[in-house]
């Protein structure tokens, strides 16, 4: 009898020591490189801020703003709606919710594009679709949409449409030469993931 | 995969079946184990009959063992499994009442069940008395409330705590579990040769 | 599995090991079909609040902690837990009935004490359980096996202060076991 629990004992031991091989960290599953490169050669990835201000104004429910700045710069300005994910911390799992949701389209925006981008290549590589960066950032925002510059005389016509265009998102967010002077701060409506329901219970 | 009711794939209509037929199973093994004894229980205080902590640790640390495995597979996903809430405090007061509670009654709560299965008087009354313990706790609640809530750290696992992996603890256990189980061997052959009273 | 033969007059149980590997198993399958371990005070707890409930309904919705456990669609009984320690009591009474330990009411106790000590004894423990077991947030089976099992915090906690307290506490009990 001893001998068999000796046995036991043994196998019991493996087992246990087996478990250090198991590797629990989450993997994610990342797209090929070859996809990836060609998506980063492909323009379709970038909506300008042009695109960005017609989704806010028509309240496209299917925008997703990202804010990929720090949480003190997001504070301090963001565009309408946008939610603030830190670069530091986009693969925090706090986050992950609010990526892949179906049918909705993530836009990042930075001051810049560069950080934009770079949170664009992560996610991309995470198998997220459906995300898309802001050309130009923030900066070029303040240069189109809210201070837009008025076309010389001779230029085409569709620069003209476009100034309009671009007079009227000015308006619309900052609320400039308009009656309806009391510009009121959305409350931030967002989207997340439905999280799986942890099971309650116990004795 | 699993767990299958909280992921859908079981609906809740059969929730209460499985709950009957897991608690069959329950207290077969309970009772088929000599947990339907209070004296083979208290045995284990006094360590003429280590069978609770034996049939016990086996339990733990081959459930421990297991999920690992089980999570590894895909087959259950420990995120989602409930985990029992830790209230610092009040978790080691009841448990020391627990403690007076299990060495004067010699049962706990589901092993009094198939004693009282098998018609063992001292098990009903000792439910009769967790009736009333419970009862008392519930009209003297006001009293302890604040106490009742305090030391609350989340639905926490000893991971989230220190930092160290699941299979650290696991192989703690394991070991310590094993070595017990060699240990008390010996042990409860000493102290059996001294008992003259009481039959094993 | 016999460990010798000089285990005649000893009720016949299974070895302790393979009662703890099923034990174990049990565990993992039960929180694989429904994602939380196995319990038994709850369903107690269950129907005190059903007895208050009927008994003075006023008071157990004036109660902190029995409210907590009304809801109106279902009775208080109508829980998991209760199903299944309904459940524990069928399987002890089949495993009674399979290894022969079924038997007219009696009193299991030591030789050195009364009946009514061990009555007295087993009520006051169990009076101390069900008190305590509502602070641990479960019992031996939902806190301790379960809880542990699943790496909780509290589990281990309530296990070892369980375990720790009855160890340090026993010698002063001795009397009535052995």
């Amino acid at each position: 009898m001893n001998r068999n629990y000796f046995f036991l004992t043994v196998l019991m031991l493996v087992l246990a020591a087996g478990t250090f091989f198991l590797n629990r960290e989450p993997e994610y599953e990342q797209i090929k490189p070859e996809k990836l490169l060609y998506d980063i050669i492909q323009p379709t990835r970038y909506v300008t801020t042009d695109q960005v201000a017609r989704f806010i104004i028509d309240k496209d429910p299917t925008l997703e703003l990202v804010d990929v700045r720090s949480a003190a710069s997001y504070d301090h300005f963001s565009l309408n709606n946008a939610i603030n994910i830190p670069f530091d911390s986009l693969l925090s799992p706090n986050y992950q919710d609010y990526f892949g949701i179906p049918g909705t389209k993530v836009v990042f925006y930075s001051n810049d594009d560069i950080l934009a981008d770079q949170a664009w290549v992560i996610t991309r590589r995470m198998g997220i679709n459906e995300t898309y960066v802001m050309k130009g950032g923030l900066n070029c925002w303040i240069e189109t949409i809210i201070q837009p510059k008025e076309p010389p005389e001779d230029a085409p016509y569709t620069a003209f449409e476009l100034y309009q265009f671009r007079k009227g998102a000015q308006m619309y967010f900052t609320g400039a030469k308009v009656d309806n002077s009391v510009v009121k701060k959305k409350k931030v409506a967002v989207r997340r993931k439905k999280k799986q329901k942890v099971a309650a219970g116990g004795c | 995969m699993g767990p299958l009711i909280p992921n859908g794939i079981i609906t809740g209509n059969w929730d209460f079946v499985i709950a009957l037929l897991l608690g069959i199973a329950f207290g077969f093994i309970l009772e088929a184990s000599g947990f339907s004894s209070s004296r083979n229980i208290a045995g284990v205080f006094y360590g003429y009959n280590f069978v609770v902590l034996r049939v016990f640790f086996t339990a733990v640390i081959v459930a421990m063992v297991g999920f690992l495995y089980f999570d590894y597979f895909g087959w259950l996903d420990l995120d989602k499994i409930f985990i029992l809430p830790t209230y610092l405090g009040p978790m080691i007061v009841g448990s020391v009442i627990m403690g007076f509670g299990f060495v004067l009654g010699g049962f706990c709560p589901g092993t009094s069940y198939t004693a009282i299965a098998i018609g063992k008087m001292d098990a009903l009354l000792f439910t009769v008395g967790l009736f009333v313990g419970i009862f008392i706790f519930s009209e003297a609640f006001p009293l302890f409330e604040d106490f009742y809530y305090s030391g609350y750290l989340g639905n926490v696992t000893l991971s989230d705590v220190t930092g160290i992996p699941a299979a650290w603890f696991a192989f703690a256990f394991t070991v310590i579990a094993l070595a017990s189980f060699w240990i008390t061997m010996l042990i409860e052959k000493r102290v059996r040769k001294n008992i003259k009273e009481y039959k094993f | 599995m016999e460990k010798n033969t000089v285990t005649n007059n000893r009720p016949h149980y299974i070895n302790p090991y393979l009662g703890g590997v099923l034990l174990g198993l049990l565990v993992i399958l039960t929180v694989y079909i429904t994602g939380r371990g196995l319990g038994a005070s709850g369903a107690v707890k269950s129907a005190v609040v059903t007895t208050v409930d009927v008994v003075a309904p006023k008071s157990a919705e004036s109660n902190p902690y029995i409210s907590k456990f009304i809801s109106d669609d279902h009775s208080p009984m109508y829980t998991w837990l209760v199903f299944e320690s309904m459940g524990i009591f069928f399987g002890g009474l089949l495993s009674g009935i399979l290894f022969g330990r079924v038997k007219k009411p009696w009193v299991e106790k030591s030789p050195k004490i009364t009946s009514k000590t061990r009555l007295i004894a087993a009520l006051i423990g169990g009076i101390l359980f069900g008190i305590g077991s509502q602070f641990g947030r479960g019992c031996s089976s939902g806190a301790a096996l379960a809880g542990s099992a699943t790496f909780s915090l509290g589990g281990v906690i309530v296990m070892l202060a369980l375990f720790g307290t009855g160890y340090a506490i026993a010698w002063f009990f001795k009397k009535l076991w052995i």
